[in-house]
């Protein structure tokens, strides 16, 4: 079966929504905008437009454009253009031909199905009109669904059992209150009221009104009649009121707006959030009344309701919001987008209606904390990073540290701090048999599978000889809330000396990679290395050896840095030799030392972070580099 | 033959019967399972891939806005001089020069509009005036100019278009 959309056929602008694995994604129209302006237009040459391009010709051809078609379904009237008369169906269906066809274009696959949204007061016939809108334009009609009852569905209000429910639904142009009761995930309408013309364009306007005013005081010139200006004016007031919503003060600057007596005059205005509140404050306290009706044909008083909901763009601004508070008395619900909530509301309902599947999938659990090993050095090894979606599988392979070493040891480890001691070991093993090999050439896949029930199955094997070894561990999704939050707490709070402390080991092990190689191409290549390279080497060797037996990482760091040039230099002259192998050397990236080794070895090259972890420390190496239980990371 | 040995009998092969079917339920319920495990799995890889993807994804809006934002920011620097300099006009062309080689360099084109016909594909139509001297729907100023990009509209020229009085 095809997805089913959800769409929010609006007065103004419409929107679509689908659920994909769960997820709810708002579809984008051919233009790239994520809404379609509700508007249908035919121009004089018999073409017809709907939304955006239809929007932009609107004033030019009054006669052939449709707006706002919405108020006037499920009404017999016709609508002109040009001649011609449609049925308010009609029209409403060109927006949903141009949705569907826009949909199927961003999805790319065939829909016939949809849910659409009508607002909760609309009658039978306003509904029926609706759906055969969507007959028209070849949409299947799954459901007609309330808006605030689809804004309640984007936040999973039909989850949480019996409870009443305000939708504050305040637009660009208009106003809606709607009062639910629901229980058993069935939306009750207990009462609707509103205004139609209200919104969020008449404080652009308000805020217009005033710049155009104070501009006047100033300068005594009137802007109004100044069409490039006023243009200008309405574009800068939509900003500030937008950037009002998260700032306190913002400036609006326009530079040259208008030309008095051959001299040019700019616009300068500081506005505050105070000044702005105060001149939208009599649009703001306009929705006061209309919810005070509802609450009272809903014979209901505001303490009554449980949970109140915002829809529409002007309710970002937080003058409205207090608003709702002030009416009430409780803090409204805000984390889904107030524009696509209705959308993705019917989306909601559609993979409701699509199948069980849907269902299924958001119960799918997620990872709260990363899973990693320990590998060498001491530094956690991630491997399924927090978040992940379980169920799932992650592998990766990793050699040993020292050469000839028979056993590896699999610390599991949970937690977001990069250093292995600071998180929690969940469990350890070890794998044995590992056949004498120089450090690197074992190859040994570790690999995490964790279950539907969290259950994490650690598992080692070595892939030349096919030996095994795993491990269990369950509940690791279950821990309390308050150990996930300490714990990523603790990983916020440890963030920057943790990452010292992590440069440090790597530096170390970059060092002793890096000091382990070199030796290595003396061994194997001293007929082709010149005298003077081969001393150069030596002497840079036993300088890094002395500093990677000291604590002052700086050093180690400037040690590794001396000997991987003379290294370089004396790779060069061999490729040069051997020109044809020339290519390779190229290839040697920052990390020369490492990725010497690796093309001297036959190694596919790895990446520099990886490799990182490839090698013992000093420290354990003068211990007993036979027992190593460190482990390199390879390749994914 | 008697009647108990067929009754025996018909039991016997019965209990067979159920038992096969029994191990045929036990070896669907596992092949369930395991499908049901397959699908879950390819379920939450859909959503790790969804995540990775919005990570990536944010990553690169970054990656594209400090390329703007840093050409930005050389300009601002720029102006700031132009701005302590008495007479900045011949440095004020060079910068606008820069901005537009920048510009031809993200094929990002002006779109010329005045004196044309209105197009609903490259313009947006603010107003119209009462105008025989010309043709209808001609546009008669600019409010805001429109780019294009790659192509593709940037964001359309605001114009205000010619309209012949009606003859009524």
């Amino acid at each position: 079966m095809g997805k089913i959309i959800g769409i929010d056929l609006g007065t103004t602008n419409s929107e679509a929504s689908v659920m994909e694995s769960g997820k709810p994604t708002v579809i984008k129209s051919s233009e790239g905008q994520p809404y379609f302006p509700s508007v249908v237009a035919f121009t004089k040459d018999g073409e017809m437009l709907v939304g955006e391009t239809a929007k932009r010709q609107a004033v030019t051809n009054p006669e052939g454009t449709i707006h706002r078609i919405k108020r006037k379904m499920g009404r017999s009237e016709k609508v002109k253009a040009h001649g011609k008369s449609y049925s308010p169906e009609q029209i409403s269906a060109f927006i949903l031909q141009k949705i569907k066809k826009d949909a199927e274009e961003f999805l790319g696959e065939k829909i016939s199905d949809a849910v659409i949204t009508v607002p909760a007061y609309f009658n039978d016939d306003q509904r029926q009109a609706t759906k055969d809108a969507g007959k028209i334009a070849g949409l299947n009609v799954k459901r007609i669904i309330n808006e605030p009852t689809a804004a309640s569905l984007a936040y999973g209000l039909d989850k949480e059992g019996d409870h009443k429910i305000a939708v504050y639904d305040f637009g660009g142009g208009t106003f809606d209150i709607t009062l639910m009761e629901v229980g058993d995930g069935v939306f009750e309408v207990l009462s609707t009221n509103g205004d139609t013309q209200l919104g969020g364009s008449d404080m652009d306007q308000a805020l217009v009104d005033y710049l155009i005013k104070d501009f006047e005081k100033e300068n005594n010139v009137d802007l109004k009649n100044d069409p490039k200006a006023f243009q200008r004016l309405l574009e800068a007031a939509e900003n500030a009121k937008m950037e009002l919503s998260s700032t306190l003060q913002t400036d609006i600057n326009l530079p040259y707006i208008t030309v008095v007596d051959n001299e040019p005059k700019h616009l300068e205005i500081k506005l505050t959030r105070a000044k702005f509140e105060e001149i939208i404050a009599p649009i703001v306290n306009k929705t006061g009344q209309p919810c005070k009706q509802a609450l009272k044909d809903a014979k209901l008083k505001p303490s009554d309701i449980d949970h109140v909901v915002l829809v529409g763009g002007t309710t970002r601004i937080p003058v409205v919001k207090k608003k709702v508070e002030e009416i009430f008395g409780k803090t409204p619900k805000r984390d889904v987008d107030p524009m696509e909530c209705v959308a993705i509301g019917a989306a909601v309902q559609a993979g409701i209606l699509s199948g069980d599947i849907e269902k299924d999938i958001v119960l799918l659990d997620v990872t709260p904390l990363t899973l990693s090993i320990e590998t060498l050095g001491g530094v956690a090894t991630a491997l399924i990073e927090r978040n992940t979606t379980v169920p799932t599988k992650k592998g990766r392979v990793f050699s040993t540290a020292a050469d000839s070493q028979p056993s590896v040891e699999i610390n599991v480890l949970q937690g977001e701090r990069p250093m292995a001691a600071d998180n929690k070991s969940l469990g350890r093993f070890h794998l044995d048999g590992i056949l004498p090999a120089p450090r690197g050439i074992p190859q040994i896949e570790v690999a995490f599978d964790i279950d539907v029930d969290g259950i994490i199955n650690v598992s080692a094997k070595d892939l030349g000889t096919s030996k095994e070894q795993s491990i269990r561990v369950t509940g690791s999704t279950k821990l309390s809330d308050e150990e996930i939050s300490r714990m990523k707490k603790d990983a916020e709070e440890h963030a920057e000396e943790d990452e010292k402390r992590k440069e440090k080991v790597e530096i170390r092990n970059n060092g002793d990679a890096l000091a382990h190689s070199a030796q290595k191409t003396l061994d194997e290549l001293k007929e082709k290395i010149s005298d003077d390279d081969k001393k150069n080497i030596e002497e840079e060797l036993k300088e890094l050896r002395e500093a990677l037996a000291g604590d002052d990482v700086d050093k180690i760091k400037e040690k590794t840095e001396k000997l991987s040039q003379v290294l370089q230099k004396a790779s060069t002259a061999i490729y040069q030799q051997a020109a044809q192998q020339a290519a390779q050397q190229q290839q040697a990236g920052a990390q020369a030392g490492s990725s010497d080794e690796s093309s001297w070895s036959g190694h596919p090259s790895d990446d520099g972070k990886t490799i990182d972890a490839d090698y013992k420390v000093k420290d354990e190496d003068k211990k007993k580099s036979d027992d190593d239980k460190k482990k390199k990371g390879k390749t994914d | 033959m008697s009647t108990k040995q067929a009754t025996r009998k018909k039991k016997d092969s019965n209990v067979k019967k159920t038992d096969n079917l029994k191990k045929e339920v036990e070896k669907l319920k596992q092949e369930l399972k395991e499908k049901n495990d397959k699908l879950l799995r390819s379920y939450a890889d859909l959503q790790n891939y969804q995540k990775r993807m919005e990570k990536e994804l944010q990553i690169r809006e970054v990656e594209t806005k400090k390329k703007y934002i840093s050409e930005l920011i050389d300009l601002n620097e720029l102006l700031k001089k132009a701005c302590e300099d008495d007479d900045p006009k011949a440095g004020l062309k060079l910068m606008i020069n820069n901005i537009e080689n920048f510009f031809e360099k993200e094929q990002i084109k002006y779109i010329n509009c005045m004196g044309k016909k209105f197009d609903h594909n490259l313009h947006h139509a603010v107003n119209t005036v009462e105008d025989d001297d010309c043709e209808s729907e001609t546009i008669v100023e600019e409010v805001k100019k429109g780019y294009m990009i790659n192509d593709k509209i940037l964001r359309p020229s605001h114009v205000i278009v010619a309209k012949k009085k009606e003859n009524e």
